[in-house]
């Protein structure tokens, strides 16, 4: 169990940082933050992007972790697929939530 | 003892009742796949005819052969039949037909579960057949929208038909689900360690898991809408607090990931073809692996793209479109590694192949259609159109039917024992082929002129009319091409000539059983060194036959197999399971009769039917277990084993655990809704907060945790061979506390027909009350088996089972006490 | 495009994505354009490979190495993600541009649909409302704030723009152009019940003298 735990674990990770991105920038945008800005910058904006940088930091950490004796999997195949998955992990990651750096967080009406 | 003389005392264990009876007492994999895939292959018939009806009536402008009532009846029953009703339990029945033959094992995990599995099925399938028959069908299109579907809109009972209906199977899905995933990590053959499972068990675990956190969402929207319906809380409307995109979101939460759960089997069947027939082996399997499991997960996070027109800010369907294009990497990889496959060997086009090569050019087509409609500006125009519709039969008809077709070619030798003769099916694949994209191609095109999906007719100044005639010709071919796989398939299965074992020369185990397979699939079971044991060892079918596995010696009346561990494939229990009994089907009808009470508003049946659903579930598993202990067991090849009932983690612990993950999704679910309403429904706050009380906070709290506590302390004084009654009293005890406190809790809440915030409490708090009774019922029991003598210091998997839901009754408690105090308590 | 056009049925249509008449449609016709050519020429090459599979050929000694490279990690992660990641962000670039924003010449309308109806209002003119006909000017941007007072409705006007969903309790809001005047057909596009077909509106633009006059209340 703990060797399917491992393999499933960054995707999940990468699952529950996306829905609370999205989540928090629903919230954001539902009680009007893009709103609140000091000195120039928009402090929605600064939140979101600190998310994201906790969540990517997070699956370079359990990769760091993937390679460390302590939690590495018993058998070579399931520790070739673990470091795999950690790797969409991450990809994922920085593909998905890539848009909090580039896209207007609510649009022009709020 | 002669492999004959085993074939027979093994038969004469493990065999059904005789005749049709049989079939309501069975409780053998095969039995249940076959009964599976034969209703799935009736209501694909059923969909397939409502088609043909639709595509009918859109073949002229201005046809008149149906009003739009009927045509909404129409098209609502294909998707949701075809959806739920045939590609659900098509993958559940060949999983169930298959996985055990191949994972080189007798039975599935809880043979019993199949069998109610099954009849939840075929009772909820039937209510849906009669709504079609009688005329009062859902008709709100296979997502149902609200407020559409809501009580102020659709009054009558067609809706309810399809929120309970579909409820009712989706029980069987998530049985299935449980049964799935116990049997794939556990019940394997010894030594079969994960690496060297058979890629179809991976993307069945896969997908069993999907299942598990995909349904619940839909399931709790489906009890919200009906509940909406029923009593008037109004969760999905404006006025009142509620919200109908909740709806939207809690269906493609499940409605996306659905998409993928009929895919990856289909995409293992694929896997496990494609080697055999270039006489190869799959390239790169942990490749695949991976690739499965990142699609799983990836799936989870595209739900919105089904939302993109309904007007969340940019930047949240920037994420979805990004996940979105970010999926068919996976499914790249694995197209891409297929046909690297088919290179590394030499394919032949035997019949299986056609149909993968069709899936090839259909499936791609309709990823390729996939990638545009999730670019976000694209979908706002194609969105509903029948650009859709064609791409979503591209994804469907491509990334399901045709793998399945090839699937069923290729088994079908497994399942009867027999050789086809005539060439029916070569034919049959051009005329599906050919009439399939003639169909659906040029619907890509209509849809970009602007028709809509869902309309029952149009003028012929639209211009639609030839490509529209063209696609109902079409389909008419593609109907008479699937006409004759039945026919081809029904020849094969009743007048064909016998064949010969492993026809295609394959080395997965399935094709080492008989064939067709006997009720126990091996006289005993394998010790697997190789992903391809059939190919390691061709004379491995005779070894097993004279024995020379594990569990070669039949005992009086008992039905074993053995358990490995997850990882290593290391043997580690045995299990003794239990024989054919109609209590499956007993209590499904039961469970058919809470569903009618609803769906007919005879409220005061449904606690009389929820009573007996309890009573059967105890007669259930009292009926396990033993008064003594039995010790370690010998299986054979010089494994001593226990038996599962004397470990802590048993079967049914690991059952549980699955059942957990499903109902926790559930749950989570549950507050997503809260928050969700809370933050972007219109008309909040509500009027009144529930008021907050410390008191009644703090003593839930407390008593859900001293129950978990005390289990843990039962479970330690039986280790110790002491009886755990004193523990398990209390654990008791505070479990009626923590259901008074829900049950003061409830009679607090504001009306829950004024504003959705009381109605979502309500819902919340009657969540944890359930559970509460629940677990008071368990620890009943365990009191009774205690006394009865039915534990011991070995003896304690029921202890360790029960802890689990006592456990998890604590963190809900918690969970759901805090959401109701703490709004009240800031405000 | 417009061989691809005349090659099969035809673009044009009163209800064509294909045939755009404002810049918000014609920017998602040209994304269609450049994705349908990148989705063609991608079905070739699998085909192609898929097709090469089956020619004669020495039984290759099984290198899984070599085959891993080239197929899923040079195939099926390199290329799909180039391809992916590409128009993943070219598709968004669209998106954002598409975004209605605050400017001097905006029009801002109202659009109110129910089971089968739509009502429209203008801020240029308080008080006036029309059933089933949206007048907008030609050339100028118009929002239109679209909401629904029973089940939920869409709002589309296929060679203007994409569609927008009317939600009870919510209010969207759709930027729209029109580049002459003229007469453009819109939709519902979100099954709503047994009048869903015939639940359909025209969308009328209006040189700058007609709407001003429309805005006056002098015409009609
Ligand atoms: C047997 C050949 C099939 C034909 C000829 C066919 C035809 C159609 C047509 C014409 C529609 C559109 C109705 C409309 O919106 O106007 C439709 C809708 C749909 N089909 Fe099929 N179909 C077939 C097989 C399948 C299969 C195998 C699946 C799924 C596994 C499927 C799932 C759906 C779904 C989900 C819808 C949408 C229903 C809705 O709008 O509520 N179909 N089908
Ligand atoms: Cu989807
Ligand atoms: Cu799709």
């Amino acid at each position: 169990m703990r060797d399917i735990l491992r393999l499933l674990l960054p995707p999940l990770v990468w699952l529950a940082s996306f829905s609370a991105i999205y989540g928090l920038h629903g919230v954001g945008c539902a009680l009007r933050w893009p709103e609140i800005s000091h000195q120039e910058v928009s402090l929605f904006r600064f939140a979101l992007l600190s998310a994201w940088f906790a969540a990517i930091l997070m699956q370079v950490a359990l990769l760091f972790a993937l390679h460390r004796d302590r939690f590495k999997a018993g058998s070579a195949f399931m520790q070739w697929t673990s470091l795999a998955t950690g790797w969409v992990g991450l990809v994922a990651v920085l593909w998905t939530l890539y848009p909090v750096a580039v896209i207007t967080a609510c649009g022009a009406y709020g | 003892m002669t492999a004959l003389r085993r074939h027979r005392k093994l038969t004469a264990i493990w065999a059904s009742e005789p005749g049709w009876k049989g079939w309501t007492s069975s409780v053998n994999h095969s039995d249940l796949g076959r009964m599976f895939l034969v209703t799935a292959f009736f209501f694909f018939l059923v969909g397939g005819i409502l088609a043909m009806l639709i595509r009918a009536q859109l073949a002229t402008p201005h046809s008149a052969f149906v009003d739009a009532g009927a045509f909404a009846q129409f098209f609502t029953m294909h998707g949701t039949i075809m959806m739920f009703l045939f590609a659900i339990p098509t993958f559940e029945g060949l999983a169930i037909y298959l996985l055990p033959k191949m994972l080189g094992t007798r039975d599935l995990a809880f043979p019993r579960l199949t069998a109610y599995g099954y009849w939840c099925y075929a009772f909820g399938g039937s209510m849906l057949l009669i709504a079609l028959v009688l005329g009062i069908a859902p008709d709100g299109g296979w997502f149902m929208y609200p407020p559409l579907t809501g009580p102020l809109h659709s009054p009558g009972i067609n809706t309810d038909f399809w929120l309970i209906g579909i409820t009712f199977v989706e029980i069987s899905a998530i049985c299935a689900a449980v049964e799935l995933t116990v049997s794939i990590l556990k019940y394997r053959a010894p030594g079969m360690s994960l690496d060297k499972m058979p890629i179809f068990a991976w993307y069945a675990l896969v997908t069993a898991l999907m299942i598990l956190t995909g349904f619940p969402p839909l399931i709790l929207g489906s009890v919200l809408l009906e509940v909406e319906r029923a009593f008037g809380w109004p969760f999905f409307q404006a006025d009142l607090g509620g919200d109908s995109l909740l709806w939207q979101h809690l269906f493609w939460l499940f409605g996306h990931p659905e998409v993928y759960i009929i895919f990856l089997p289909a995409a293992g069947v694929i896997s496990t073809i494609i080697p055999v027939m270039a006489r190869t082996t799959l390239l790169g399997y942990g490749w695949i692996v991976a690739s499965a499991v990142a699609l799983a997960f990836l799936s989870f996070g595209l739900w919105v793209h089904h939302m993109f027109t309904t007007g969340i800010p940019l930047m949240g369907l920037a994420f979805f479109s990004a996940a979105s294009t970010l999926v068919a990497v996976p499914t790249g990889v694995q197209v891409f590694a297929w046909i690297g496959t088919l290179w590394k060997g030499r394919p032949e086009l035997h019949l299986p192949m056609l149909h993968i090569l069709g899936f090839f050019f259909t499936f791609v087509i309709g990823g390729l259609t996939g990638v545009m409609v999730a670019v976000v500006p694209f979908d706002w125009q194609t969105h509903d159109t029948a650009f859709i519709t064609a791409h979503l039969h591209y994804v469907l008809f491509g990334g399901f039917v045709f793998p399945i077709l090839a699937g069923i070619y290729y088994w079908l030798p497994l399942f009867t024992g027999r050789k086809r003769f005539f060439r029916l099916g070569e034919m049959a694949f051009g005329l599906i082929f050919v009439g399939f994209h003639g169909t659906f191609l040029a619907m890509h095109w209509v849809g970009l002129m602007g028709q809509r999906r869902r309309i029952e007719t149009y003028d012929a100044e639209t211009g639609w009319g030839v490509i529209n005639l063209i696609s109902s010709i079409s389909s008419f071919v593609m109907a008479i091409g699937l006409a004759m796989v039945l026919v081809d398939v029904l020849i094969h299965a009743f007048v064909a000539v016998r064949g010969g074992r492993n026809p295609w020369k394959a080395g997965t185990l399935e094709w080492a059983s008989m064939s067709p397979p006997p009720a126990y699939n091996f006289a005993s079971l394998p010790h697997v060194v190789s992903r391809d044991p059939f190919h390691a060892d061709p004379g491995l079918p005779n070894r097993l036959a004279k024995g020379e596995g594990y569990l070669g010696g039949p005992k009086a009346n008992r039905r074993e197999t053995l358990t490995v561990d997850i990882a290593t494939g290391r043997p580690d229990f045995m299990v003794i399971y239990p024989g054919n009994t109609r209590l499956p089907i007993v209590m499904a009808a039961v469970t058919g009769l809470f569903f009618l009470s609803i769906l007919l508003k005879l409220f005061w049946l449904t606690p009389l039917a929820l009573a007996g659903v309890a009573a059967l579930a105890l007669v259930w598993v009292w009926r396990l277990g033993a008064q003594v202990d039995a010790g370690p067991q010998d299986a054979g090849r010089g494994a001593i084993l226990p038996l599962a009932g004397e470990t802590t983690k048993s079967p049914g612990w690991w059952g549980s655990v699955f059942l957990l993950a499903a109902n926790g999704t559930f749950f989570g679910s549950l507050l997503f809704g809260y928050a969700f309403l809370w933050t972007v429904a219109p008309g909040w706050p509500p009027a009144e907060w529930l008021t907050p009380s410390l008191a009644e906070l703090g003593i839930g709290i407390a008593a859900a945790l001293s129950a978990a506590l005390a289990m843990r302390f039962a479970i330690r004084s039986n280790c110790r061979s002491a009886r755990p009654m004193t523990a398990l009293v209390a654990a008791f005890g505070a479990t009626v506390i923590a259901i008074l406190t829900f049950a003061m809790l409830l009679s607090r809440v504001p009306p829950p027909d004024g504003h959705a915030y009381a109605a979502t409490l309500c819902v919340l708090c009657a969540y944890a009350l359930a559970h509460a009774l629940l677990v008071s019922l368990m620890l009943s029991f365990v009191i009774a088996r205690v006394l009865r003598g039915y534990t011991s210091a070995a003896r304690a998997a029921e202890l360790h089972i029960v802890s689990l839901w006592t456990d998890y009754l604590a963190v809900i408690t918690i969970l759901s006490l805090l959401a109701a105090h703490l709004p009240g308590m800031l405000a | 495009m417009g061989v691809t056009c005349s090659l099969l049925i035809g673009c044009s249509g009163a209800l064509s994505v294909v045939d755009p008449a404002g810049p918000a449609a014609r920017t998602i016709s040209t994304l269609w354009w450049v994705m349908l050519a990148g989705a063609a020429a991608i079905l070739g090459m699998v085909l192609v490979l898929l097709g090469a599979a089956f020619r004669a050929k020495e039984i290759g000694d099984a290198d899984e190495t070599a085959g891993i490279k080239v197929w899923i990690v040079g195939l099926g992660l390199v290329f799909s993600m180039s391809v992916l990641a590409a128009l993943t962000v070219y598709g968004l670039h669209v998106g954002h541009r598409l975004m209605p924003r605050a400017g001097a010449d905006v029009v801002a309308v109202s659009a109110e649909a129910r089971q089968w109806n739509w009502r429209f209002a203008y801020d240029n003119r308080p008080g006036h409302t029309t059933d089933g006909v949206l007048h907008i000017p030609a050339g100028r941007p118009v929002d239109v704030a679209i909401t629904s007072l029973d089940v939920v409705h869409s709002f589309w006007v296929p060679r203007l723009a994409g569609k927008l969903d009317a939600i009870p309790g919510h209010v969207n809001t759709l930027r729209i152009e029109a580049d002459m005047p003229g007469s453009y057909q819109g939709l519902s596009a979100e099954y709503n019940g047994p009048g869903y077909r015939m639940h359909v509106f025209t969308v009328k633009a209006h040189d700058a003298e007609a709407w001003d006059a429309f805005v006056s209340g002098a015409e009609q």
